[in-house]
């Protein structure tokens, strides 16, 4: 079942920790300022993050956001505002 | 068996006669919107009309670099290209983030006169590309699929022969010195031809396929094998693959496609990705060559695979492991349809001094997967790549081929045309073979198993990466790291996938200022952003400690193994 609107923060703790198990690396070391590119987050691993978060959020994304929104803070700001539509 | 057709372009007149109102290709848009479809008649006179305008504003011998989001529009884009006599050059749509990819370097190599394009990507979704190329003289032709088929001054197209060039494929070099394979109309069609006979394909066998059409395995193995047997060809975007695999095999359900494979993560990510519900009343009966080829196939994401989709009809036998390249067109060894997959148990340690034996334990055992035979017109050889003497069955060796679908080498480039495509066994004989690159060995029964490769190449989710060109990305990141002296490299995750690892000296001088997360960070971004993977490790280790030969060489094989071992000196 989708979230019912999660909150900003909610979205940026659950991309954190979406990525941290995803790279491999500790949860700490995922800054939510710093790009996805700079995370070291490849085009495959994009489209994986997109799919998880429209089956959690049951919102239409594009592999393109991340490109509009490059990091997990600007991501979350946007998804938060459509989720809450 | 000789074959019927002297070219695709015969092909494409006697489809368009015969079966006019089949179709010929499906594309399946994301999300379920309307499917668009083209049938043979169609194809040749989208085709026709596109050929004429290339006709007009060139000449036979022209090369043409073809950009193209999924869709239809590459299709006939091609084939346009085959009926006018222009040297197609399929590439991928330069991805907006990067500087520095093969896309300029393609262009400096074949002197393009034409880029066709959809003029929607140049005009809406990607303004960038005119800019980047307009060092470039290009003449623009914008191709729809849906175009209106012009009159018939069809006899204005010249006969293409057996020499003439249809394609170059770029997969081979480092992004800075690509290189063109030449694919001949005479390669294309001995090629489908092999293809047709290893699989047994028929005007009945409908694939299913979402692997890039600039790819060799998208286009050869897929709509160009399709059309050569007369059946239909279902596209997926590989964006929709990725984002949902699991609609690959509800294409293959709804069009009851016999046809479906891509390389070995493709199968991997079905299994990961596998819902119950969401592939609820599947049938996957139909479903009789799942070809799985261009990155090292392994028998545990067979397994997997097999087990998942069993209770949905798949069966184990139609998993069809097999070997190619472009320089050989595209395919090299498969086994003939249904015969299943072939494993071998051999000694994990004795393999790695290149020797096949029974292990000695259990954890000595690995197993290794067959990519088939030989195929009909075709001579594969295990040969010593020092001694260039042919080697027997169980020994491990370069592999070579010969035979009609082998290129006649690379475009404008005479060195590395005689070093790969001009080379003579020590044992006599004026027959020229191809060397691969690859080591292998044939078992008894002429299987072929790939166990290494001689060449400096990292093959991630089946795209071909140069290490030097990782390398060059690492160096150019800080001046503290040492130009020529890294390695990039790749060793298998705990599933069996290949991940990224780069060894980087760190200047001695820059020891105690520099702030290694920042350049690890930056490393990993440079990597990201240049080449589209992921580095899993990036490891700095001090001055002067990266292994090198006598003259200079980077040791990547022997750097990777200290790498394993844990013995390199860690800055």
């Amino acid at each position: 079942m989708p979230a019912e609107n999660p909150s900003e923060a909610a979205i940026r703790d659950w991309c954190v920790e979406y990525l941290a198990r995803t790279l491999d690396l500790p949860g700490h070391a995922i800054d939510p300022e710093t790009t996805f590119a700079r995370l070291g987050l490849d085009s495959a691993n994009s489209v994986f993050l997109i799919v998880e978060l429209e089956d959690w959020l049951g919102l239409e994304l594009t592999p393109d956001l991340l490109f509009e929104h490059p990091t997990i803070c600007e991501l979350a700001g946007h998804l938060a505002g459509r989720a809450g539509r | 068996m000789r074959c019927e057709f002297s070219s695709l372009v015969d092909v494409l007149r006697r489809r368009a006669a015969e079966q006019p109102n089949d179709p010929a290709y499906i594309f399946l848009p994301d999300r379920g919107a309307e499917p668009l479809s083209l049938s043979f008649a169609e194809l040749y006179a989208s085709a026709r009309t596109v050929a004429m305008r290339l006709v007009e504003r060139g000449q036979k011998g022209d090369r043409a670099v073809l950009l193209f989001s999924p869709g239809l529009d590459f299709i006939v884009a091609f084939f346009a290209c085959l009926l006018a006599g222009v040297i197609a050059v399929p590439m991928m749509v330069p991805r907006r983030a990067s500087s520095r990819d093969a896309s300029a370097a393609i262009l400096a190599d074949c002197s393009p006169r034409f880029a066709m394009t959809r003029c929607d990507l140049l005009t809406g979704a990607r303004p960038d590309l005119k800019d980047r190329f307009r060092t470039a003289p290009l003449d623009w032709v914008f191709v729809d699929s849906r175009i209106a088929a012009c009159g018939e001054p069809q006899n204005l197209l010249p006969v293409p022969g057996r020499d003439d060039i249809a394609l170059l494929q770029y997969t081979s070099g480092s992004t800075s010195a690509p290189k063109g394979v030449v694919v001949s109309h005479g390669n294309l069609i001995e090629n489908s031809e092999m293809i047709r006979n290893v699989f047994g394909n028929t005007r009945k066998s409908t694939h299913v396929s979402w692997v890039p059409l600039y790819h060799d395995m998208g286009l050869i193995l897929n709509v160009l094998q399709s059309f050569y047997v007369g059946a239909l060809c279902v596209l997926l975007a590989p964006v929709s693959f990725m984002q949902r695999p699991l609609s690959w095999l509800r294409a293959i359900h709804d069009y009851r496609a016999e046809v479906a494979g891509g390389p070995n993560f493709a199968f991997d990510l079905c299994v990961r990705r596998h819902r119950p519900e969401a592939i609820q009343g599947i049938d996957l009966s139909c479903w009789k060559v799942a070809f799985n080829g261009a990155e090292p196939v392994r028998a545990n994401t067979i397994d997997r695979f097999a087990s998942t989709f069993a209770p949905y009809g798949f069966d184990a036998k139609s998993i069809q492991p097999a070997y190619g390249m472009a320089e050989a067109t595209l395919l090299i060894s498969a086994d003939r349809r249904g015969g299943g997959p072939v494993t071998r148990r051999i000694s994990r340690d004795a393999l790695q001094r290149n020797q096949i034996v029974a292990p000695r334990s259990a954890q000595d055992a690995q197993i290794l997967v067959g990519c088939g035979r030989q195929l009909v017109g075709e001579r594969l050889a295990i040969v010593d790549p020092e001694a260039r003497m042919p080697l027997g069955p169980g020994l491990v060796g370069e592999v070579w081929v010969a035979g009609p679908h082998v290129s006649q080498g690379y475009w404008h480039n005479p060195e590395a045309t005689a070093s790969v495509f001009r080379v003579r066994t020590a044992s006599g004989g004026a027959q020229y073979w191809l060397r691969t690159g690859d080591l292998g060995f044939l078992d008894e029964d002429g299987e072929l198993y790939i166990t290494g490769r001689i060449k400096d190449l990292i093959i991630i989710r089946g795209i071909n990466h140069y290490p030097q060109d990782i390398e060059e990305t690492v160096q150019d990141c800080h001046a503290a790291l040492r130009r020529h002296c890294g390695a990039a490299f790749s060793v298998p995750d705990q599933n069996d996938e290949e991940q990224l690892v780069v060894v980087q000296e760190v200047e001695r001088t820059f020891r105690r200022q520099i702030a290694t997360e920042e350049i690890i960070a930056s490393i990993r971004e440079a990597i990201v952003r240049e080449h589209e993977v992921a580095a899993r490790e990036i490891v700095l280790i001090h001055t002067g400690s990266l292994p090198k030969t006598t003259s200079g060489k980077i040791q990547r094989h022997l750097t990777r193994q200290m790498f394993l071992a844990g013995s390199l000196s860690l800055a």
